[in-house]
C-alpha cells in the first residue's frame, strides 16, 4: 500500500502515454502487429477475463484460477497468435473484419518507480465481420507502461470484458 | 409426464434418409422443428446440468438451462442435490439472477416470495394479505424436476418421469465415458470459471462438430495447428487404427496413438504427467482405452453436450432460438493432479479451445454461416451430404457401440441424427429402438467388466 500519495505524471509523460495508447489502437486496426508488438515488453503480461454474475452479499473468494480466463499471455503467445493471423490460413478472417478501436478516459497515475506508469483507459471495440453481422464490446484496462529509452513500451494490461456473456462466438482481436 | 404441444404430428423421417446419407436443411432453422425439439428432446431428455465440484457445500447452487427453462441446481443440507425452475410460482419472475453462489433463501423481486434450497415455499412479504385457504405453501414451492441423477461426477437431471435410470441412457457409453471420468483416482472436478458465448447457429452444428467431424480439423485449423506446431499442418491420420463409436446418440471419434489430443493442447508437462500414469490407466481401464486417451479425439453426450478428452475443454450447446446457442465452457481435470498441472491445463484449454483460443475461434463463424445461409427459401429445400465413410462399419471385439472404422467419417452424425429422429418421432421411451442393443450389459462399473471388454 501507498503511504503518501505519489505527485502527478509530468504532463509530458501523460502526453506521451496517451498517445501510445492512441497509435496501439491505430495499429491493431491496420492489422500492424509487428509494430503492435515491437510497443510491448518484453516481460508483458496479458490478461483478460469475463465477469461471472453474483450477489452483491457474496463474499465467497474468487475461484483460485480465476473466472473466465479468456488470454493469459506472455510476449511468446501473444507472437504465436499473430504468427496465426498471418499464417494465410485464417479462412474465417479472409476477407478481413472490419475492427475499430475508441480509447477513451485515459488516467496515468504515478508508481514507485520513476519510469512507470499505471494507466486506466476504456476500449469501445466495433467489429463489422465477414457476414455482415456487427458486434459491439467494451472493456475496462489497467496497464502498466514502461519507459524504455525513448518509447513507452506495455509492461502489463489487465482487461476486464462488461460481459457476462460473450456477445460473439470467438474473439480473435487484442484489446 | 408429457409435454407434447397439441395438434403436431408430422412426419420427421422425411428430413433424413440416414442409409443413404442425407439430411434436410429446415432441422437447422424451422422454428416449428426447434419447438418441437424443445418438448420432444430437451424436455425429455437426460440434460447435464452440473459437476459436483461446482456446488461442494450446503446451500451451494448455480444457474443454467435445460433447454430454454431456466433452473436452479443446488446443494442440500443432506448432501444431495435438487435441480428446480427458476421461476416463481406466484407470477413467474425469475427467483436467482446469480449465476452461483450459496444461500440459504431464493427470494423473488416481485413480491418477496422466498424459497429454501429445495425450492419450498417459506414466506413472502405482507404475509397477512392472504387468508386462510387462499394458499397451500406445500403445492407453492420451485417445481422440482422429475429426476436428478449423477454419474461420476456430473451430474444430470430430467422433467421426464418416464425416462429410464441415467445409468440406462448412457448406456454402453460409460465405457467410453469413464475415459474422461475415470482414468485416475479421485475422479474429476470443474476447475476455473465458466465462459459463455454467443453464437448465431443451430446447436446441433456444435454438437455433430465434437461427435465426430475430426474432419474439419485439417483444413478449418490449419492456421492453428501451424502456428501452434512450428509451421507443420495437421499430420495425416491412421485410417486403420481410428474410430468412430456411436451408442444412443452418443458418440466419440477417436484415435489409438495416444497423444495427438494432448500436442495439439500445446503444455508438455501435461503430456509428461498422462505418460507417467498411463501404465495405471492401462490396470485401471484395460489397454485399449489407455491408447484411445489423449489420441486426437472428440465426443458428445446427445443431447447438447461436448468434450475433448485429453486437451479437457467441457462444453454445453444451450439453444436460444432455432438461430441461436449460448455455449458454456468449463475446463475438467483430474481431481489428484497436482496444481501446476491444473493450471497448465487451464491455460492450455484458454490458449486452444476458449473463445479466444488458436483453434475455437475458428469454428464460430462456420456454424453460424451454414445456420444462416442454409435458411435461404429455395436453399433450405437441398439435400445436405452426411455420407462420408458409409461402408466402414466394422464389429470390433473391443469396442462397444455402433463402430466404424477411419476417424474421418460422418458414422457418429448419423448415429447422432437418428437418434434425434427417433426422440423425434416415438410418443414413448420404451418404443424407442435401441441403438446398438446393450452390449455391456447392466454392470455398475465399466472397470470391472470381465472379458473381452476389459482388454
Amino acid at each position: 500500500m501507498l503511504d503518501r500519495p505519489l505527485s502527478p505524471p509530468p504532463v509530458e509523460v501523460i502526453v506521451a502515454v496517451t498517445q501510445a495508447l492512441h497509435r496501439e489502437a491505430r495499429l491493431l486496426d491496420n492489422e500492424d502487429f509487428e509494430g503492435w508488438l515491437a510497443m510491448l515488453g518484453e516481460d508483458i503480461g496479458y490478461l483478460l477475463e469475463l465477469k461471472s454474475r453474483r450477489f452483491r452479499a457474496d463474499r465467497s473468494k474468487p475461484l483460485p484460477l480465476g473466472p473466465g480466463v479468456i488470454f493469459n499471455e506472455d510476449l511468446g503467445r501473444l507472437r504465436l497468435r499473430i504468427d496465426r493471423l498471418k499464417s494465410g490460413y485464417v479462412w474465417a478472417e479472409d476477407p478481413p473484419n472490419f475492427i475499430r478501436r475508441a480509447v477513451s478516459n485515459v488516467e496515468v497515475l504515478a508508481t514507485r518507480a520513476e519510469n512507470e506508469v499505471q494507466v486506466h483507459s476504456v476500449l469501445v471495440m466495433h467489429r463489422n465481420r465477414i457476414d455482415g453481422t456487427t458486434r459491439l464490446l467494451t472493456a475496462g484496462r489497467t496497464d502498466l507502461w514502461r519507459s524504455e529509452g525513448s518509447a513507452w513500451l506495455l509492461a502489463a494490461r489487465e482487461i476486464v470484458l462488461d460481459h457476462a456473456v460473450l456477445p460473439d462466438s470467438n474473439l480473435n482481436a487484442f484489446f | 409426464m408429457r409435454f407434447e404441444r397439441i395438434g403436431r404430428e408430422p412426419d420427421y423421417s422425411r428430413y433424413m434418409d440416414l442409409k443413404e446419407g442425407w439430411l434436410d436443411r429446415r432441422i437447422f432453422s424451422d422454428a416449428d422443428i426447434y419447438e418441437e425439439e424443445l418438448y420432444r428432446i430437451f424436455a425429455r431428455s437426460w440434460l447435464f446440468v452440473a459437476h459436483e465440484s461446482q456446488i461442494p457445500n450446503s446451500g451451494d447452487f448455480l444457474t443454467t438451462h435445460m433447454g430454454e427453462d431456466a433452473v436452479i441446481v443446488a446443494r442440500q443440507p443432506d448432501g444431495s442435490i435438487r435441480v428446480m425452475l427458476n421461476s416463481c410460482p406466484h407470477r413467474g419472475n425469475k427467483v436467482c439472477f446469480a449465476d452461483a453462489g450459496n444461500t440459504r433463501r431464493f427470494v423473488c423481486n416481485y413480491h418477496g416470495w422466498g424459497f429454501d434450497t429445495a425450492g419450498e415455499l417459506k414466506g413472502m412479504h405482507e404475509e397477512y394479505c392472504y387468508d386462510a385457504g387462499d394458499i397451500d405453501y406445500k403445492n407453492h414451492g420451485l417445481k422440482n424436476v422429475a429426476k436428478v441423477g449423477s454419474y461420476k461426477g456430473l451430474v444430470f437431471a430430467t422433467f421426464n418421469g418416464d425416462a429410464p435410470s441415467l445409468e440406462a441412457w448412457l448406456g454402453d457409453f460409460r465405457w467410453y465415458l469413464d475415459m474422461i471420468l475415470d482414468n485416475e483416482e479421485g475422479g474429476t472436478e470443474f476447475i476455473g470459471g465458466c465462459i459463455k458465448s454467443v453464437m448465431s447457429a443451430n446447436w446441433k452444428f456444435g454438437v455433430e462438430n465434437f461427435i465426430g467431424d475430426a474432419y474439419h480439423a485439417g483444413w478449418t485449423h490449419d492456421s492453428g495447428c501451424r502456428s501452434m506446431n512450428d509451421g507443420m499442418p495437421f499430420p495425416p491420420i491412421d485410417m486403420q487404427n481410428s474410430y468412430h463409436a456411436s451408442v444412443n446418440g452418443h458418440g466419440w471419434e477417436f484415435g489409438t496413438e495416444g497423444v495427438g489430443d494432448l500436442v495439439l493442447l500445446g503444455r508438455p508437462k501435461v503430456m509428461e504427467y498422462y505418460n507417467k500414469i498411463r501404465p495405471k490407466m492401462a490396470e485401471r481401464l484395460g489397454e485399449m482405452r489407455s491408447k484411445i486417451f489423449g489420441s486426437v479425439a472428440s465426443a458428445s453426450i446427445f443431447p447438447n453436450v461436448s468434450f475433448l478428452p485429453g486437451i479437457s475443454t467441457f462444453r454445453q450447446w444451450q439453444p436460444k432460438g432455432p438461430m441461436q446457442f449460448e455455449l458454456k465452457t468449463w475446463v475438467i481435470v483430474n481431481k489428484n493432479m497436482p496444481d501446476d498441472i491444473k493450471d497448465e491445463v487451464t491455460k492450455g484449454v484458454m490458449q486452444t479451445f476458449g473463445p479466444g483460443g488458436t483453434f475455437e475461434m475458428d469454428d464460430g463463424e462456420n456454424w453460424e454461416n451454414c445456420t444462416t445461409v442454409n435458411r435461404g427459401v429455395v436453399t433450405r429445400h437441398e439435400r445436405l451430404h452426411y455420407r462420408c465413410g458409409i461402408g466402414r462399419q466394422i464389429e470390433h471385439d473391443t469396442l462397444p457401440g455402433i463402430v466404424y472404422r477411419g476417424q474421418y467419417n460422418d458414422a457418429n452424425q448419423r448415429g447422432f441424427y437418428q437418434r434425434w429422429l427417433d426422440m423425434m418421432t416415438h410418443d414413448e421411451f420404451g418404443k424407442m429402438p435401441a441403438r446398438p442393443e446393450p452390449q455391456l450389459g447392466n454392470v455398475a462399473e465399466t472397470r470391472d467388466l470381465p472379458g473381452l471388454f476389459a482388454l
